[in-house]
């Protein structure tokens, strides 16, 4: 619900992505209350997956909650992203052509989880690390089946591991983690071409 | 898996409440309205409220009833969504069969309802639906798997009965108890029923 040059993370991202996915489900946990009664006002197609674990359970859970019980391909992100739509388009079309592809960005992130990338194409990822301080990261954003999560207890990438190498593409955006973050997403958000601005 | 479709029908099928729309013959509309809030609120028990409600617009000829009834306005993607369907959606209301009979055969469906009968112009109610032992019997059809649909505190039993509840703010906002029974919340009638086809 946090805003970014006066526009929610939450409106931007489904704006987004209404253009490219057949439904958006948010998954809510924590003052659902909020979320629901701001789709309702603001975003009625939205399908809300509720979350009442929301305090004993991570992300990867919520994740395969909100992809319960469909069936094809999902593109799983965190609800924290300020993305380029067409940066997003791009994403979501070379995801067509793949069983799985993840997302990376230059690593910009505090805590960053880095993506090694094969030597012999780059296109793909061949491991996770948060020691390496490696010109990219993992950005939160994967397309995969829709069960890809469905035993996933852990964080999303250490779920990932098991299906090294995975096709990788780069994905413009920023996450909003805290406060430092927020004043360079808004100055990111400023920057977004006017598609991005609606 | 074979999959069975529950809905409410009053603010859920019908994008308006029924039984104020009945109400308003006998000038008492937004009286029935606020008695429909509240029962939706759980704050009187349905059976109560339904009694109530029924020994009021009772007064008002059958006949017209159906006029009125046949007249309210359905949600055309639910509607679709059953039409193609049918055989296994149901209509779970706590509204009287008495009443509802137009609604029921427009929507084409099997259907759970309180019961009612006329005598002397006079309606009796006879039995008013629990809707979790409506899901209980549509579960004895079969069924491996049951999505319930609904908005109201009198839908908490059906919604925490069936396998995934979904509660629908398609007229109003769907009461806090039946989103907390709720696997999901949805505002519109097109994504309700392109969830209901993805599930």
């Amino acid at each position: 619900m946090l805003e970014v040059g006066g526009k929610t993370i939450l409106t931007r991202l489904v704006d987004a992505l209404r253009p490219h996915v057949g439904r958006i489900h948010v998954v809510v946990g924590y003052r659902e209350e909020l979320i629901i009664e701001y789709c309702a006002l603001h975003h009625r197609d939205v399908i809300l997956v509720r979350n009442p674990e929301f305090r004993t359970t991570n992300t990867a859970q919520s994740m395969n909650l909100g992809a319960a019980g469909v069936r094809g391909k999902v593109l799983f992100l965190d609800g924290d992203l300020i993305i380029d739509e067409n940066s997003l388009a791009s994403f979501i079309a070379t995801a067509a052509a793949h069983p799985l592809l993840v997302g990376i960005a230059p690593t910009r992130s505090e805590q960053a989880v880095c993506v090694q990338l094969s030597k012999d194409d780059p296109a793909q990822v061949c491991g996770f690390t948060r020691n390496d301080a490696l010109p990219f990261e993992w950005a939160n954003v994967v397309a995969g089946p829709a069960d890809l999560l469905a035993d996933a207890s852990g964080y999303v990438f250490e779920k990932l591991l098991e299906f090294l190498p995975i096709a990788a593409q780069e994905i413009d955006l920023r996450e909003v983690d805290t406060p430092a973050d927020l004043d360079s997403a808004t100055i990111y958000a400023a920057s977004l071409r006017g598609g991005n601005l609606r | 898996m074979s999959t069975a479709f529950c809905f409410d029908l009053d603010g859920t099928l019908t994008s308006i409440e029924i039984l104020p729309c009945i109400a308003s013959e006998l000038g008492v509309a937004e009286e029935i309205a606020t008695l429909t809030r509240v029962t939706m609120s759980g704050l009187i028990s349905f059976e109560e409220s339904m009694r109530l409600r029924s020994l009021i617009l009772g007064q008002v000829p059958l006949r017209r009833v159906h006029e009125i009834v046949g007249s309210i306005p359905l949600d055309p993607f639910l509607t679709d969504f059953i039409s193609g369907h049918e055989a296994d959606c149901f209509i779970v209301t706590g509204n009287l069969d008495l009443w509802i009979s137009p609604l029921v055969e427009r929507l084409g469906c099997r259907s759970f309802t309180s019961c009612a009968s006329s005598q002397e112009g006079k309606v009796r109610v006879d039995h008013v639906l629990d809707k979790g032992t409506a899901v209980s019997e549509v579960r004895l059809l079969g069924y491996e798997r049951i999505i319930a649909v609904g908005d109201g505190a009198n839908d908490v039993p059906m919604l925490r009965k069936a396998d995934a509840g979904i509660a629908f703010g398609g007229v109003h906002s769907p009461m806090p108890a039946a989103v907390k029974e709720s696997n999901y919340v949805v505002h519109d009638g097109r994504s309700l029923c392109n969830l209901l086809t993805a599930l």
